[in-house]
């Protein structure tokens, strides 16, 4: 019994899409660029490409660590506690780590699909997208899920080509994916952060205004109280109304004024 | 005498026109106060949900509108018929609507100020498509959401990513992965499907909308609080040249 070839490396490094697209990454999915003419030559007609996606923790003490060569690898399996490096290819379909047990083996696989569609002629949209189907977690099929993330991650994710012997090919890992963390709407604070100048503007002028009139009709109020307490001797009705309108009546001899009390306002009384 | 008789007769015209003014003016303040009230671009759910009422400046505006036109008529008299008692009680209940007008112009300049994107955005958060309704007035709310960003093309407050920065009531009985963001927010045909369900959910351009609503909330309000407190406030400041006018005129006029 010879041992299975170990799968070829491609190149080929899984990223999330570029373009602006604003559902890239949300809480529970995020889409990867399909991988177009990645495994043309590796592929058979009845391969299957499977997405492996493993939890991304655990790897920063690693890196720290120091790096040597082009690209920073874990330095030795007993430091190494994230999912992504103690990965295992599984060794034939039925060996797949299934949706179902994300949370215990911190990984799995999913989307798999005919290595034809990944080829170089085949029309197809740009994306792919993780963790679309909520009908398969709900119902709990066997089949490969693809179900949203139950946590944030951070994930890391490879293509691996499955063949009837075993895995073929597999590309390199991504880098980290962390998924976004929704925070509380307590959070927001709804008060403005100034008051605006229209309710200062508003508040000042009309406050001034306010205190103007009520002065004045204090004023007035007093004036009319005071003149008519000097010029109670006049003895007239106070509610006799008289217009400005004059008549020619002949001019009668001017009261004499009690000393100390003036005409206010001046140039408006007259004694008719 | 005859000079004088002039500035009376001239002081007199003047009053007359400010009174007609503030009649004018009176009506036109009504006038609009209740087509703000009628809600005509049905927002009234959404500003009312946010606890200040913006809508209190409106309804004392109705009554000041015709309290002016009132008492302008009553000026009028007063001043043609130079009588000391009408203008006096002219005088006071002028002051009186005076200080309901400044209460008014304050409240919505002040209202209008406490409507920021956050207090819309929290309020969105709490009560869109909530599960149980406490009362009617939450269902109220969803749909006049809903006609919002139908309406206006647009998705929450400052964007769809709105429901993907916060939890919300919407969050809690709608899945992530299928609803990163309400439907409505999705280009939508005829029938009110989404042209491309997929597009929308990964948010490709041309599949949903972009833009919050916030604009689209906002200009009416600016609208109505302009109405309000600045053509009150104009109005006011009329009233009151108006005001010393007569004050004037009345302390000249003699028993």
């Amino acid at each position: 019994l010879s041992l299975p070839t170990p799968p070829a490396r491609l190149p080929y490094v899984p990223h999330v899409p570029p373009m602006a697209l604003l559902g890239k990454v949300t809480a529970t999915t995020f889409a990867l660029e399909r991988p177009r003419c990645v495994f043309d030559g590796h592929a058979d007609a009845s391969d299957a490409v499977w997405l492996a996606v493993a939890f991304a923790n655990g790897e920063h003490s690693l890196l720290r660590q120091g790096t040597w060569g082009p690209s920073p690898q874990p330095l030795s399996c007993h430091l190494c506690r994230a999912a992504s490096a103690t990965f295992r290819n599984p060794r034939s379909r039925a060996d797949v780590p299934p949706y179902k047990q994300l949370p215990t083996s911190r990984s799995y696989m999913t989307l798999e699909t005919a290595a034809a569609e990944y080829s170089c002629s085949a029309p197809s949209p740009p994306v792919l997208r993780v963790g679309s189907d909520t009908a398969c977690r709900d119902q709990g099929r066997q089949d490969p899920c693809n179900g949203p993330l139950p946590s944030p991650g951070p994930y890391r994710v490879k293509f691996l080509l499955m063949g009837c012997r075993g895995p073929k090919a597999e590309t390199r890992w991504s880098e980290p994916i962390l998924l976004r963390r929704a925070v509380s709407p307590g959070t927001i604070d709804p008060v403005p952060a100034h008051r605006g100048s229209d309710v200062v503007v508003i508040t000042s002028i009309l406050a001034s205004l306010g205190a103007v009139l009520a002065t004045a009709v204090l004023g007035a109020l007093g004036a009319k109280v005071w003149g008519s307490l000097c010029h109670h001797d006049l003895g007239t009705d106070a509610f006799t109304r008289r217009s400005y309108r004059t008549h020619h009546i002949p001019p009668a001899l001017p009261q004499p004024l009690p000393p100390g009390c003036r005409c206010s306002p001046p140039g408006l009384c007259r004694s008719v | 005498m005859a000079k004088s008789d002039d500035c009376v007769h001239i002081l007199q015209g003047l009053l007359v026109f400010g009174n007609v003014v503030i009649g004018l003016c009176g009506i036109a303040l009504t006038a609009e106060c209740i087509y703000f009230v009628s809600n005509p671009h049905g927002l009234y759910p959404v500003l009312k949900a946010s606890e200040n009422d913006i809508y209190a400046a409106a309804w004392i505006g109705i009554f000041v509108g015709l309290a002016l036109f009132a008492l302008s008529i009553l000026g009028i008299i007063g001043v043609i018929k130079a009588s000391r008692t009408l203008l006096l009680v002219y005088i006071i209940l002028m002051l009186i609507t005076f200080a309901f007008e400044m209460a008014s112009c304050i409240t919505a300049a002040t209202h209008r100020d406490s409507l920021t994107p956050s207090a819309f955005l929290k309020e969105m958060l709490e009560r869109y498509q909530k599960s149980e309704p406490a009362n009617n007035s939450d269902n109220e709310f969803t749909k006049t959401w809903d006609e919002l960003m139908l309406q206006n093309h647009c998705c929450g407050v400052l964007g769809p990513s709105d429901w993907q920065e916060y939890t919300s009531a919407f969050r809690d009985t709608h899945n992530d992965a299928d609803y990163p963001w309400p439907r409505k927010c999705c280009v939508l045909d005829a029938q009110g499907l989404p042209v491309s369900l997929d597009g929308c959910k990964l948010g490709v351009p041309g599949y949903y909308n972009s833009n919050g609503c916030y604009d689209a909330i906002s200009g009416p309000v600016n609208t109505h609080a302009w109405g309000v407190a600045w053509f009150g406030f104009a109005i006011l400041c009329w009233t009151f040249c108006v005001l010393l006018g007569t004050m004037f005129y009345w302390s000249g006029i003699e028993y």
